[in-house]
C-alpha cells in the first residue's frame, strides 16, 4: 500500500458523522446555563504568579498571568470560585500569593485563612490571635486592603457585636456571601463508609443522595463516628 | 439590547469579529460562531471520544471556556486556532479522566479497554493511539489544518507535529489491518 492511498483511507475512514439533530441549540442552552449559575465568579479579574493567586476583584473576567503555571493557578481560581458560588464546594485548594503583602497585613490574613466555612469571628479576635491585642481598627483596614477576597474569607468577620463591619466589596456581596455559607452544607459524610469530606472534595461526588449526611463541624462528625477524608483533609479550627 | 461592537451582518463578520461581540457580551454573535464551528467541533470531539453523549459534553464545555475566556483572546492568533485549542484540550482532559476512572474500576494490572469505541473499527484504532497523537491526527485528516497551525493548537513543534502524525499513521495502519487483515 503507497501512502497516498494509506491516507485517502485514513481520510475516508476517518470523516465523522454529522452533528445529531438540535446540537447546537442544546449546546448555547446549557452554555448559557452553565454560565449564569458561575456568573458572579466568571467575571472576576484574577492575576497569579507562579507562586498562587495574587489579586482578585469583581471585574470583566480578564486573567493576568504570565507564564502557564501562572495562567493555570489563575484557571483553576476561576473555576473553584464559580463552584464556590454556586454552593459546590466549601473550600480553595488553590495557592494564594501574598508576597507583595506587608507583614502586618500578612500576619492577619493568614489568621483569617483559619476561621472555617460556614463560622463568624471577630476583628478582636483576629487581633488577639496575631498577638496584637489593641490593633482591631488595623486590622480592619489590613481585612479591607485584602488582595485575594473570598480565597481569604475577610466576609467571616465581624464587629464584636456582631453587626457586619466593613467589606471593600460592598456590604451586599459580604450579606450574600454570608447567606450563602449558612446554605451550603460545610461537611459531607457517606452513611456506608462513615468517612467525612469536605463539600466540593472529589470524593464526596461518588457518595450517593441516599447515603450523604451533612455535618458543620468534624468534631460533630467524630462524635456520630465518621472519620476524615484523607483527601480533602478537614480540620477543626 | 445588543452592544455597539456587535457586527451588523453576524452571518458575514469573521470569527475574530464574533469574539470580540462575545467578549463585549453579545450572546447573539456568540450563537452565530456556535453556529459556524458545530460541525467541525462534533467531527474532532467525536473521533477523540469515540461516543456521541461524550463529544457533546465536551463540545458544552469548551463552548462554555470559549464564551467565557473571549475576552482573553489575543489577535497574534488566529481565532480558529485559539477554537481548536480550548477544544483539543477539553477533549484531551476528559480522555484522561475517562482513563483514569476505567483504570480504577478495573483494578491494578489491568490493561485498559476502550469502551463504547469498540462498535466501530476506526474508532477502536483511534482509541488505541496516545490522546495527543488522536488530537493531531484529527486536525490533520479531519480538519486539514497545517502542519503550522496544529503545532500552534497544541503548543508544540512542527518538527514534533511531524513525529506525531507519522507515528499515528503508522498505528491506524496497523490496528486497522488487525482488525480487517
Amino acid at each position: 500500500m503507497t501512502p497516498r492511498t494509506h491516507d485517502d483511507r485514513l481520510r475516508e475512514l476517518l470523516d465523522p458523522p454529522a452533528p445529531p439533530a438540535g446540537f447546537a441549540e442544546r449546546a448555547l442552552r446549557a452554555v448559557r446555563e452553565r454560565d449564569q449559575r458561575g456568573d458572579g465568579a466568571l467575571r472576576f479579574d484574577i492575576a497569579a504568579s507562579n507562586a498562587g493567586v495574587a489579586r482578585l476583584r469583581p471585574g470583566t473576567g480578564r486573567t493576568e498571568a504570565d507564564s502557564w503555571r501562572a495562567r493555570a493557578l489563575a484557571g483553576q481560581a476561576r473555576e473553584q470560585l464559580a463552584e464556590y458560588m454556586q454552593g459546590l464546594r466549601s473550600f480553595f485548594t488553590v495557592p494564594v500569593d501574598l508576597s507583595a503583602v506587608a507583614p502586618f497585613q500578612r500576619s492577619v490574613l493568614d489568621a483569617t485563612a483559619t476561621i472555617p466555612f460556614g463560622e463568624v469571628r471577630s476583628y478582636r479576635w483576629i487581633a488577639e490571635r496575631i498577638g496584637c491585642v489593641k490593633a482591631v481598627r488595623a486590622v480592619g483596614i489590613a481585612l479591607g486592603r485584602n488582595p485575594v477576597s473570598i480565597v481569604v474569607p475577610c466576609h467571616r468577620v465581624l464587629r464584636t457585636d456582631g453587626s457586619l463591619g466593613g467589606y471593600a466589596l460592598g456590604l451586599e456581596l459580604k450579606t450574600c456571601l454570608l447567606d450563602l455559607e449558612r446554605e451550603t452544607p460545610a461537611l459531607v459524610g457517606a452513611d456506608t463508609t462513615r468517612i467525612v469530606c469536605r463539600h466540593g472534595c472529589p470524593d464526596e461526588q461518588r457518595i450517593g443522595e441516599r447515603h450523604r449526611v451533612v455535618f458543620s463541624s468534624l468534631r460533630e462528625a467524630r462524635a456520630a463516628g465518621y472519620r476524615a477524608c484523607r483527601r480533602c483533609r478537614p480540620v477543626d479550627a | 439590547m445588543i452592544p455597539a461592537t456587535a457586527p451588523r451582518d453576524r452571518g458575514e463578520a469573521s470569527d475574530a469579529e464574533l469574539l470580540a461581540a462575545t467578549a463585549a457580551g453579545d450572546h447573539g454573535s456568540f450563537s452565530a460562531l456556535v453556529e459556524r464551528y458545530q460541525t467541525r467541533f462534533f467531527a474532532v470531539a467525536r473521533r477523540m471520544l469515540g461516543d456521541d453523549a461524550e463529544a457533546e459534553d465536551a463540545v458544552q464545555t469548551a463552548l462554555l471556556r470559549i464564551y467565557r475566556g473571549a475576552s482573553a483572546y489575543r489577535d497574534d492568533w488566529r481565532p480558529s486556532t485559539w477554537l481548536y485549542r480550548v477544544l483539543t484540550n477539553v477533549c484531551i482532559d476528559l480522555w484522561r479522566k475517562r482513563s483514569r476512572r476505567r483504570e480504577k474500576a478495573a483494578g491494578p494490572g489491568t490493561q485498559p479497554t476502550v469502551p463504547l469505541a469498540d462498535r466501530v473499527d476506526v474508532d477502536r484504532a483511534l482509541g488505541r493511539l496516545p490522546p495527543e497523537a488522536r488530537a493531531i491526527l484529527l486536525l490533520c485528516y479531519v480538519e486539514d489544518l497545517s502542519y503550522g497551525e496544529i503545532a500552534r493548537i497544541r503548543g508544540i513543534s512542527v518538527n514534533t507535529v511531524k513525529t506525531q502524525l507519522g507515528r499515528a499513521k503508522r498505528a491506524m495502519r496497523h490496528h486497522l489491518n488487525e482488525a480487517n487483515p
